[in-house]
């Protein structure tokens, strides 16, 4: 999920009425805002169970480290021997599978591979030979995921197969650092990894945060601001990972799985969930059904934000504006 | 492209009251992610959990209360409370002693003025509960005590508490004995003793993001010595047992942010005594650190079986009721005015000032008011004052 490791400490500033703590985590700024009556002591403790927690995820899911689970999974795809996973992963792993059948097939956490055949770097576009190599790897009908409590195995059937969990891996994170707070007694607060937000409750006042949503062309002023108590907000967009390809068309990292190609129809979906982690599903799954991608989020009941192409932004309720 | 300022969302006014009350239509993908255990929607309200953290109060509480011609009971009440993990966060000691004045006078009978006894009494009191805190169960057992010249009383709680897998469902259990010992400085009687035995069940369930409800049943029994000795013409029942169920309510309101906490508590006993309390509270942040907490309460009950009205036998005299036969007196009997056939009503205000992340200054002053015409009923008790009591108290609470 990251692209490099993290190690640095949290820094700790009084923000407001809020104690801050920020770190880096998973290739992005991190941020924890505690606020209400607790002393800093208490704060600190919270503040770094959570940051324990999102670091843990994080290592536990990485593409990086030889020993972590879904480097073990991915070494072992096409030899045939299925990988203990506990339940933790167990749970992940089927999530991934309703979101596959959810997405109808467009959210599939086996298309990480096909990114090989970019060079987002350098800017190259993709063979035509590589990405049809490549697409033989991607398929989550070809891993087979059996569930027993304690002793549930994974397995990927081809070789070459990798899965990533980068797909909702910081939403999770981020929902799993609340959890933990919300447990240490935080009920004023919110969680904000590079962008995926869980909020824990409002400001000590009553008052809700007020989250800037990041424009996707300019970076000095924001899109919009939602206000928001509790819940989560998450962001999709072309704008994390690109390059201009040589007749100015852009090409961002969200892949469509079938044809190994980015997405063009959306600059950026943002979508207000209870929890991070549905919130941050649906927008990415918005963002891989492209033009029927307004009917979906329709069909969520949840509070969207999404920008299109042109610029024009869209919004649950009737009437669009001009970004 | 028109640059404006960024457009602005209305605010979600309630991101799960968008998703639909019923779970029967909680759209799949969000059910898919609340299956993942570990992750809680985190819901405005909340059952009991751990404590934020470690801190101690000083609290004082000034009490009087009056009859028209008679100011009665007065007290003083300053409270020193501490609450502090032990050895690490799963374990909890709350620990509390009181140190009270208190002085006045209370009638002999009914609401007589005359011959009202006069006493002035130091009380002390203390309690320290344990409460181990597991993955979603938490147990705690504890100790309490008071002390004065003519009452000495000690008890002891256990109680048991179970949430569910969601965090959404909390069981509890509680179990307390407690036994004590009077000693009436007009030796009436000496060394009475009484014990008591409580079991009480409840259930909380945080039903949405905005409310949380409560309902409790308890049971106490208790037997021994029950009279009055200071009060004349008392007798009553070795044996005292009493149902009490309470219901609670709070629904916290997003806009704005304030919440209001709704009980009813109904009791009955052997003693035919039946009481009802609906009280509300309303906690209303005014800025980011004041909160202010008005308050009401309304209250009836019926008179014990055994009661006597103020309404006195013409050959013999206060205090003797209609018909009181000297040689055949009746088994029980109490003219006390706490006994009695009457409604009540409180009105109270508050306020919580978190100060800063290690201060809390806190205050509430209420009102009182109690007289047989105010029994829901109708039937109130007749022939007695209108029983008054006002209080004040005022809190520090500093944070670890």
């Amino acid at each position: 999920m990251p692209d490099r490791p993290s190690p640095q400490a949290p820094t700790l500033s009084r923000h407001g009425d809020a104690w801050l703590f920020q770190f880096s985590a998973m290739g992005c700024d991190c941020e924890v805002h505690v606020a209400g009556p607790v002393s800093e002591e208490h704060a600190r403790n919270a503040a770094q169970a959570a940051i324990l927690e999102v670091r843990r995820v994080e290592a536990k899911y990485s593409r990086y480290r030889p020993d972590s689970i879904v480097s073990r999974i991915n070494a072992a795809a096409g030899q045939g021997t299925p990988v203990p996973v506990d339940d933790e992963t167990a749970e992940l792993l089927e999530y991934a599978d309703r979101m596959y059948w959810a997405s109808d097939g467009l959210f599939d956490v086996t298309s990480g591979v096909l990114s090989r055949a970019w060079d987002f770097r350098a800017g190259r576009l993709p063979t035509r030979e590589a990405l049809h190599t490549l697409r033989q790897c991607v398929g989550w009908t070809l891993a087979v995921l059996e569930r027993a409590p304690g002793a549930s195995h994974f397995m990927l059937l081809r070789r070459g197969m990798e899965i990533d969990l980068g797909g909702f891996g910081k939403e999770y994170a981020a929902d799993r650092a609340a959890r933990l707070l919300q447990e240490r007694s935080v009920r004023h607060g919110f969680v904000n990894l590079g962008g995926d937000i869980r909020l824990l409750g409002p400001r000590p006042d009553g008052s809700p945060w007020q989250m800037a949503v990041r424009h996707p062309r300019e970076e000095n002023r924001p899109l919009a601001t939602i206000a928001l108590s509790d819940g989560a907000l998450a962001t999709s967009g072309d704008y994390e990972r690109y390059f201009i390809g040589p007749n100015g068309e852009r090409y961002c990292h969200v892949l469509n799985p079938h044809t190994g190609w980015p997405v063009r129809a959306w600059r950026s979906i943002s979508v207000v969930a209870p929890l991070c982690l549905a919130a941050g599903s649906i927008c990415t799954i918005a963002m891989l059904k492209g033009e029927d991608a307004l009917p979906f989020l329709r069909r969520q009941a949840s509070d969207f934000l999404a920008v299109d192409a042109q610029g024009v932004v869209h919004r649950r309720e009737e009437g669009a504006a001009a970004a | 492209m028109a640059a404006t300022e960024a457009p602005r969302l209305r605010a979600a006014a309630g991101t799960t009251a968008a998703w639909g009350a019923s779970l029967g239509h909680t759209p799949s993908i969000l059910a898919a992610a609340m299956a993942l255990p570990g992750i809680a929607v985190a819901p405005a309200a909340h059952a009991e959990g751990k404590p934020e953290g470690a801190s101690v109060s000083l609290r004082t509480l000034a009490y009087q209360d009056s009859q028209p011609g008679l100011r009665r009971i007065r007290a003083i009440s300053p409270t020193f409370q501490v609450v502090t993990p032990l050895m690490d966060e799963d374990w909890w000691l709350n620990g509390a002693i009181e140190a009270d004045s208190v002085s006045g006078a209370t009638p002999r009978y009914h609401t007589a003025v005359s011959g009202a006894s006069r006493m002035t009494e130091r009380r002390t009191a203390g309690d320290v509960k344990v409460t181990r805190y597991l993955e979603r169960l938490s147990l705690a057992g504890g100790l309490a005590g008071s002390t004065e010249r003519d009452y000495k009383s000690i008890a002891g709680s256990f109680d048991l508490r179970w949430a569910s897998d969601d965090q959404n469902t909390e069981l509890s259990v509680s179990l307390g004995g407690s036994s004590d010992a009077i000693n009436p400085v007009n030796e009436i009687v000496v060394d009475a003793k009484r014990t008591t035995q409580q079991l009480a069940l409840g259930i909380t369930k945080v039903a949405s993001r905005t409310d949380v409800l409560q309902a409790t049943l308890s049971y106490s029994a208790s037997s021994g010595y029950h009279n009055d000795p200071y009060k004349v013409l008392d007798e009553r029942p070795r044996q005292r047992r009493q149902t009490v169920m309470m219901l609670r309510w709070n629904h916290h309101f997003a806009d704005g942010g304030s919440t209001l906490r709704s009980s009813y508590r109904a009791t009955q006993d052997n003693w035919s005594v039946q009481s009802h309390t609906l009280g509300f509270e309303w906690v209303a942040p005014v800025s980011a650190s004041v909160k202010l907490v008005p308050a009401l309460r309304a209250y009836t009950q019926t008179a014990a079986d055994f009661y006597a009205e103020a309404s006195y036998d013409p050959t013999l005299g206060e205090p003797f009721p209609v018909g009181y036969d000297r040689n055949n007196p009746p088994r029980y009997i109490s003219l006390d005015q706490r006994l009695s056939s009457f409604g009540a009503l409180a009105f109270g205000l508050g306020f919580v000032w978190d100060a800063d992340r290690e201060w809390t200054f806190d205050g509430k002053a209420e009102v009182y008011e109690q007289r047989g015409r105010w029994a829901w009923d109708g039937n109130g008790s007749t022939g007695l004052a209108p029983f008054r009591a006002y209080s004040v108290q005022i809190g520090l609470t500093r944070r670890f």
